[in-house]
């Protein structure tokens, strides 16, 4: 069972993973990793322009997920929106980069003082990327999902061998994780 | 907020629009979704717009129950900023005219 995130010693902010949710979570911000780097097209790159983050062009993500984590800027303007995108995604996405993989180090810094338990302790930027990372974990499933407003009952209602119903779970897990850390980072 | 904007040299065409109004005619609004929680964006309002709690609980309020929330305004450069940081930390937000 894992403990939830709290304030410890030295500015840090520590959680205790079942080494199987360690596990669970490198996989799936593995994923992101791949997702976001799918996600970068590269069909033609001006170096000059990658180098200050411009893209010579880019195109609006036909992945709903992707769409969700580099949204339109501009909702009634498509041309300006286009524009947004080519001075932007690339920034955003090194930043979700970023800390996709600052995560994936705090996972390998942690500590197993016992085969059934890995514990971490963050600093203040490595809780930040945690905070981002969780996020964009739970709007890809989320949006895989379909999940909606106040939409509960449908995900009770489940049979619990139904594929979705484990999906749905993970999806909770990595929100209660969220939250406690949102609520210790919160602390002043 | 308070930053200071160095003017780039020309890197788009000039906005006119936006070049002349005295105004702040530009805003960034932040759109409910079903995903981000409660106290996460109170968070990332605090934290990134350095909004007092109670004002960045009402903003949280007001995009979850009203479905948008203007957040901030400005400048249409300081807006895309804005908007730009929003969707690093994962929420919904755009930027429009003031009033459009």
């Amino acid at each position: 069972m894992s403990k939830p995130f709290r304030r410890a010693r030295g500015g840090r902010y520590a959680a205790t993973l079942h080494p199987a949710e360690a596990d669970l979570l490198r996989s799936l911000v593995a994923q992101l990793v791949d997702l976001l780097d799918a996600g970068s097209g590269g069909a033609e790159t001006d170096p000059l322009a990658a180098a200050v983050g411009i893209d010579a062009s880019a195109e609006r993500p036909q992945d709903p997920v992707l769409l969700r984590l580099f949204p339109d800027a501009y909702a009634e303007d498509a041309g300006a929106a286009e524009d947004f995108r080519r001075f932007t995604e690339r920034s955003l996405r090194e930043g979700k980069l970023g800390s996709a993989h600052a995560v994936l180090a705090s996972l390998d810094a942690g500590v197993a003082p016992r085969p059934d338990r890995l514990e971490l302790a963050l600093d203040a930027p490595a809780a930040r990327a945690w905070l981002r990372t969780l996020t964009d974990l739970r709007l890809a499933l989320g949006t895989r999902l379909g999940v909606e407003q106040d939409d509960e009952a449908r995900w009770a209602g489940l049979a619990p061998d139904d594929p979705q119903a484990y999906v749905h779970d993970v999806y909770e897990w990595l929100g209660w994780l969220q939250e406690t850390l949102v609520r210790a980072l919160s602390k002043r | 907020m308070e930053a200071v904007t160095t003017a780039p040299v020309e890197l788009d065409e000039p906005d006119v629009r936006s070049s002349v109004s005295l105004e702040t005619p530009w805003v960034t609004i932040v759109w409910n979704d079903p995903v981000n929680l409660m106290s996460y964006v109170s968070f990332v309002f605090q934290e990134y717009f350095g909004y007092a709690k109670s004002k960045a609980e009402k903003l949280m309020l007001d995009v979850h129950h009203k479905g948008k929330a203007t957040v901030s305004s400005g400048s249409r450069e300081e807006m895309e900023r804005d908007v730009q940081a929003m969707h690093g930390y994962g929420l919904w937000a755009t930027l429009q005219k003031s009033g459009s």
